[in-house]
């Protein structure tokens, strides 16, 4: 299918994209504990985050991150994507629990690499929840095949 | 009562005090579990996705002789990619903390950390800003 994939040269500075929306499940938080091995009360500890400021657990910030990444696959044609190679990026807000959250995404800039192969896409980023407040956002480098 | 376990607050964090943490080979498994947890897809099934070794670097930060930070929250990061790796490589991260500044509450305090693979060579690198707990005023005895 790799002929459906965007390259560098396809991909037009400003294109937004949104994507569907997924719900963030306690089975979410548990799943990714045990893979990150990030056990923090602040995820597992029901009864301790019910005397926190948050009332209950919440998402770890990562795991935001990761799923946006899955998200953003959904929202929009796939690129010819050969690396993600830098990020900066702000956790804004908790991801509780039943929390629907969704991406939305914009092309900034589209830089020159070094190979002629390829170029740098920088892609603004903002999670947003059923509420339509910001819980996340940032900027992400793509290195992104040109066509041959 | 059982004895509360040691924690680390912001008064007993040192700026530059290099902490290795113990290393993980990175599976199959871990890149099966991402994959179904995220949709991050690839045909590559040996491609490690990127984003997992920065996840797995929070874990490795509980495996080290230091008792667990008090985050509060976890506020940003800046992160680079150097290079790529694959199912069967083994990581560990490295890290210190360059600064800290006290708040009301709490204090906030970057940390440089990387992770390394099995040669020594670092594959990601980057900052990590956290919001970090004081140390209670009382303790229970």
């Amino acid at each position: 299918m790799t002929e459906l994939r965007r390259y560098f040269d396809d991909i037009a500075l400003g294109e937004e994209y949104e994507s569907p929306g997924r719900t963030v499940t306690e089975a979410d938080i548990v799943t990714f504990a045990g893979l990150s091995g990030d056990y923090n009360v602040l995820h597992t500890d029901a009864e301790f985050m019910r005397q926190s400021i948050f009332g209950e657990r919440i998402a770890h910030g990562l795991l935001g991150l990761a799923v946006q990444a899955g998200l953003f696959t959904r929202a929009t044609q796939a690129y010819a994507t050969l690396a993600l190679v830098g990020l900066r990026w702000k956790f804004k807000g908790p991801i509780k629990i039943g929390d629907t959250i969704r991406l939305r995404a914009k092309v900034v800039a589209k830089t020159e690499a070094e190979k002629p192969d390829r170029g740098l896409v920088t892609v603004q980023r903002t999670i947003l929840n059923q509420r339509e407040e910001v819980v996340q956002e940032g900027e992400t480098d793509l290195l992104v095949e040109r066509r041959a | 009562m059982t004895p509360e376990p040691p924690r680390f607050y912001f008064e007993d964090l040192e700026l530059g005090g290099v902490i290795d943490t113990p290393a993980i080979t990175v599976t199959e498994a871990h890149v099966q579990t991402y994959r179904g947890l995220t949709r991050e897809l690839d045909d590559d099934a040996h491609a490690v996705p990127e984003l997992l070794p920065l996840c797995l670097t929070t874990g490795l930060g509980w495996r080290t002789a230091q008792p667990p930070l008090v985050v509060l929250a976890f506020l940003g990061l800046e992160w680079r990619v150097l290079r790529s790796l694959r199912v069967g490589d083994t990581i560990h991260s490295r890290s210190r903390v360059v600064t800290k500044r006290p708040m009301r509450e709490g204090g906030v305090i970057v940390e440089e950390r990387e992770v390394l693979d099995q040669h020594g060579e670092a594959v990601q690198r980057g900052k990590f800003t956290f919001l970090v707990g004081k140390r209670p005023k009382e303790v229970a005895a």
